[in-house]
């Protein structure tokens, strides 16, 4: 098939400053934006949101669809759930499992994610630091819901 | 637009048959079948052309099929169903993806890098018309499966069938007004086929997060306007009916402006709302087509803002993505990639970067190889977080 051709400059010209204009700004956007220091929320609310879910539940690991090692992560509630009561002793109503609350180093959620002696999670890519970081907060803290 | 094939050619396509037919017999899950790149680089203007669906995606029109064979497979050959054995009636259109991936994949920690052969997908699409109404019903069905199975018998590479497409359609002609009832993505973005590239993946468009629309549209020569109002499917449907993601209800608009057969800027707007969260995504794209050097420009910047339910917690994102795709010969596609995902734009290093390599080898209609690799790294790498990377081979066949 033949392409199509312009004989219209002006018109080429405009369309090229448009589209070089938008991907200057795409190229902008990509130096990033933002501080360095964590201003975030150590809460489940928002870790369950921005971090856990678009990184966890997907088609083929935490989603409703999968639930790997019977984990699902693709909502608030379930993903708590899922990550301090699993293992829990039935009628204990006790904490077990991936979050030990006030103690990240006895968590094995954190020893996943750092990749310490186990597969790293997520296994197709390694949370930032600060994410890391900020799940160990959230667990010192109490690891409430 | 057939064209003489030679002998050798056709033992090509035996080969590919019989490789691709024992493929099928371990099939598993889909990534998609959509090639942006080639709006333009194939003298192609709109996605509906070569796309039954009015915004790409999916089976592939006659005119699809004959481009797919004359214009970017390298020895040419036949692109109709089955190597054009099989006539339907024009009413008719049957089609089918199979792919086979074999991937390495480095994140550190315990058992990387990984090396894992799997068979990624197995799609069958039909599509019947209603007489001379302009309308149409299709259905895509097939096998889902995992890179990385349960207990890692390859066997639970099958694991359930899955339809992420089935719809009702009126689309009378070529351009003008249509509207879907059904299962499939709102148009937004960029429809690319691989579903990691991050405008896709945290954006609400990863594997399997085809909603349930109501969506109608107008399709001119030099533009084009989608708009969508989605829901998840009820829970209590079955599993190959359900959705992954955010479970949000919503509409999206996509519109799309085309200069000169050579460039295009869209915009686009989405917004969803779950028992999770409110999400309001905005963005634009753009491409650039330089017929002299074989060369596409493609990019795509999304802005996102979650509202947390409760009312407390809200953020915002940034995903982008740009590429320079190159056509040096028939049948070669190579591009490289810049992608960027930023978590929370109040935080730096929550961003992600990655840097990607394609190359797509298109040797004879209904055959592609591709050669994938990526290194990523959070925030400005370092302190930041370990850095990844991958390297993919994929076959794929249309049946």
């Amino acid at each position: 098939m033949k392409l199509t051709k312009s004989s219209n400059g002006n018109d080429a010209q405009r369309a090229h400053r448009t589209i070089a204009s938008f991907l200057f700004s795409v190229g902008v956007l990509f130096a990033g934006c933002g501080g360095q220091a964590d201003t975030r929320p150590a809460e489940w609310k928002y870790i369950s949101t921005a971090i856990i879910q678009p990184g966890c539940a997907t088609a083929s690991c935490h989603s409703a669809l999968s639930q790997r090692s019977g984990v699902r992560l693709d909502q608030i509630d379930n993903g708590y759930a899922s990550l301090t009561t699993r293992g829990a002793a039935p009628g204990t109503g006790g904490v077990a499992g991936f979050v030990v609350p006030g103690n990240p180093d006895g968590s094995a959620l954190m020893g996943l994610l750092n990749g310490a002696g186990t597969r790293r999670m997520p296994p197709d890519f390694p949370l930032p630091a600060d994410d890391i970081d900020l799940i160990g907060r959230w667990i010192t803290e109490g690891a409430k819901p | 637009m057939k064209r003489r094939v030679s002998l050798q050619t056709w033992n090509w396509v035996r080969a590919s048959g019989l490789l691709c037919g024992l493929m099928f017999l371990m099939l598993g899950s889909p990534t998609a079948e959509a090639y942006p790149q080639f709006q333009f680089a194939s003298g192609t203007q709109r996605c509906a052309q070569c796309h039954y669906a009015p915004a790409g995606y999916g089976l592939l029109t006659s005119w699809g099929r004959d481009e797919s064979a004359d214009t970017i497979s390298a020895w040419g050959g036949d692109g109709g169903l089955l190597h054009g054995k099989v006539n339907l009636p024009s009413a008719i259109a049957l089609g089918g993806d199979l792919r086979y991936a074999v991937l390495e994949n480095a994140v550190g920690g315990t058992g990387s890098p990984e090396f894992k052969a799997f068979p990624m997908q197995a799609d069958l699409y039909a599509r019947a018309a209603i007489g001379e109404t302009g309308i149409s019903i299709y259905a895509t069905g097939g096998i889902r499966g995992a890179t990385r199975p349960e207990n890692g018998k390859a066997i639970n590479h099958l694991t359930a069938f899955i339809s992420r497409e089935h719809f009702v359609m009126w689309k009378p002609s070529a351009t003008g007004a249509y509207a879907r009832v059904g299962r499939f993505y709102a148009p937004y973005g960029l429809r690319l086929a691989e579903h990691v590239y991050f405008v896709r993946r945290y954006s609400g468009f990863n594997l399997y997060e085809e909603t349930y629309n109501v969506s109608g549209g107008y399709l001119a020569e030099n533009w084009e306007l989608h708009l969508t109002g989605f829901t998840p499917p009820p829970a209590s449907l079955p599993d190959p009916l359900q959705t992954v993601g955010q479970r949000g209800s919503g509409g999206a608009a996509f519109a799309e402006f085309r200069f000169n057969s050579m460039a295009m800027l869209g915009v686009q707007s989405r917004l969803s709302v779950s028992s999770d969260q409110r999400l309001i995504q905005g963005g634009t794209l753009g491409k650039v087509w330089v017929d002299r050097a074989k060369l596409l420009v493609m990019g795509e910047l999304d802005i996102q803002r979650h509202d947390v339910r409760g009312g407390t917690i809200g953020y915002n994102q940034l995903i982008s993505y740009l590429s320079v795709t190159m056509f040096p010969i028939k049948g070669l596609m190579a591009a490289a990639v810049m992608e960027r995902y930023q978590e929370d734009m109040r935080v730096i290093s929550t961003a992600r970067t990655a840097f990607d390599l394609q190359l797509n080898l298109f040797p004879i209609a209904h055959c592609e190889v591709m050669l994938f690799g990526r290194y990523q790294f959070p925030g400005s790498g370092g302190a930041d977080g370990d850095s990844a990377s991958l390297g993919m081979l994929q076959l794929h066949y249309y049946l």
